[in-house]
């Protein structure tokens, strides 16, 4: 065992060297032997630091640090699985891009295939507070010209802000900041709002999915759909920013549309 | 002015924008984005602009499931002083409009000012009918 090893110079397979003869003996046990599974778990536990560096690496891009390691945990599983000792590689050259490959796939598969430049979160940012401050003056949504005077920014770079926030479908910092549902008053029963929905055609269909929903996301699709509120509205009642909710209700749009064209296939 | 053969060739007004793709799901995306750009640059409120790219993906999603595979959407952005107004067609075998009573159209309806759909004959050989639907979001008032 190597408990000895120093943090200051130690390369990387110093770390896992131990594990190396794990491999060898993992490799040559019969798919059937109960020992497999003992092996392979400790392999797996023995490489987490392995994943979580991976993670560290890509976190503060606007993913949450928790779900990239478990996202690079599920690539390390897979890179264990499929790793052949007897292809003369180590597996360190093998698992890193192979857990650096499933979170690159999470990115994309999140929308953020591109690092957004701080300035434009910046940006973003400097909006989103503009337009909840002038909502509240204005008792309505402001326009981008109107932001712009406010901040004292050209049209095009308030443009390019909602753009870039339109873009990178960005689960900006309002995500964190708003937290979970916690805040929700849950005042209106939701009973009423599915009645609302009765006259609609597939209401059978439609019914349970909208229960799946979670609760912020059923409130909004009710405030927005059932008792007409602007999104600026909705936005100040739930106490989440009007671009959150505008990401909130796309989604939530999404989820309602794909579960009503499963359930046309199943009839 | 009522279009007859709705895969235009002109341009109508010159600040008119019109794109043309492959009505498939996957383009849905690139609409919505050019959606809330126009949108954003019409300067409407950012209700209005996150209403309108809404349902303009709603409005896609509904006439590319009825298109004929393989075919063309056209998707058309119209601005005036008023207002800014989409219209999105498709070919279909089909000739039924899509249901008023649909949760979709719903969400149409409430996200727009104002929602239609129509069927016309095609005239170009082959596929059936011309679906269109047409919404139409004003410009705020500002107070």
């Amino acid at each position: 065992m190597t408990e000895s090893t120093t943090h200051g110079s130690r390369t990387p397979s110093d770390d896992y060297g131990h594990l190396v003869p794990l491999f060898e003996e993992y490799a040559s046990l019969a798919e059937d032997d109960p020992r497999r599974a003992e092996v392979r778990e400790e392999l797996v536990t023995g490489h987490l630091p392995l994943a979580e560096h991976i993670a560290q690496r890509f976190s503060g891009r606007g993913v949450a640090k928790e779900d990239l390691v478990q996202v690079a945990r599920v690539g390390l599983i897979n890179a264990v699985d499929r790793y052949d000792p007897s292809r003369g590689s180590d597996f360190l050259s093998f698992a890193v891009p192979t857990v650096m490959g499933e979170v690159r796939r999470h990115f994309r598969d999140t929308g953020w295939v591109i690092r957004v430049p701080r300035r434009l979160k910046e940006l973003h940012l400097s909006i989103n507070n503009a337009s909840t401050q002038l909502s509240q003056r204005l008792g309505r949504a402001p326009t981008p010209s109107e932001i712009a005077t406010h901040l004292g920014l050209s049209p095009e770079e308030v443009y390019e802000g909602l753009e870039a926030g339109n873009a990178y479908h960005s689960m900006s910092l309002d995500e964190v900041l708003s937290g979970d549902t916690e805040n929700l008053a849950l005042g209106d029963t939701l009973g009423e709002e599915d009645a609302a929905l009765e006259g609609v055609e597939n209401h059978e269909t439609l019914q349970p999915l909208v229960k799946d929903l979670p609760e912020r996301e059923r409130r909004i699709l009710a405030l927005r759909f059932v008792h007409n509120m602007t999104q600026t509205q909705i936005a100040e009642r739930i106490g989440i920013s009007q671009m959150h909710v505008s990401r909130l209700l796309a989604r939530t749009l999404d989820t309602l549309r794909e579960g009503l064209v499963e359930g046309a296939k199943d009839d | 002015m009522t279009e007859t053969d709705p895969p235009s060739h002109d341009v109508g007004a010159q600040d008119d924008i019109e794109l043309r793709l492959g009505a498939n799901l996957v383009h849905l995306p690139i609409i919505r984005s050019v959606a809330a750009s126009i949108a954003i640059r019409a300067d409407l409120d950012l209700d209005a602009i996150a209403d309108l790219r809404l349902a303009v993906d709603e409005a896609c999603s509904t006439l590319i499931t009825r298109a004929v595979a393989d075919s063309t959407m056209v998707c058309r952005f119209t601005i005036s002083d008023q207002e800014l107004r989409f219209t999105g067609t498709v070919s279909s075998d089909g000739d039924d409009v899509p249901s008023t009573a649909s949760f979709g159209w719903r969400v149409l309806t409430t996200l727009a000012d104002s929602a239609d759909s129509w069927v016309e004959p095609s005239r170009v050989n082959g596929h059936g009918n011309w679906v269109h639907i047409e919404l139409t979001k004003r410009k705020p008032t500002l107070t």
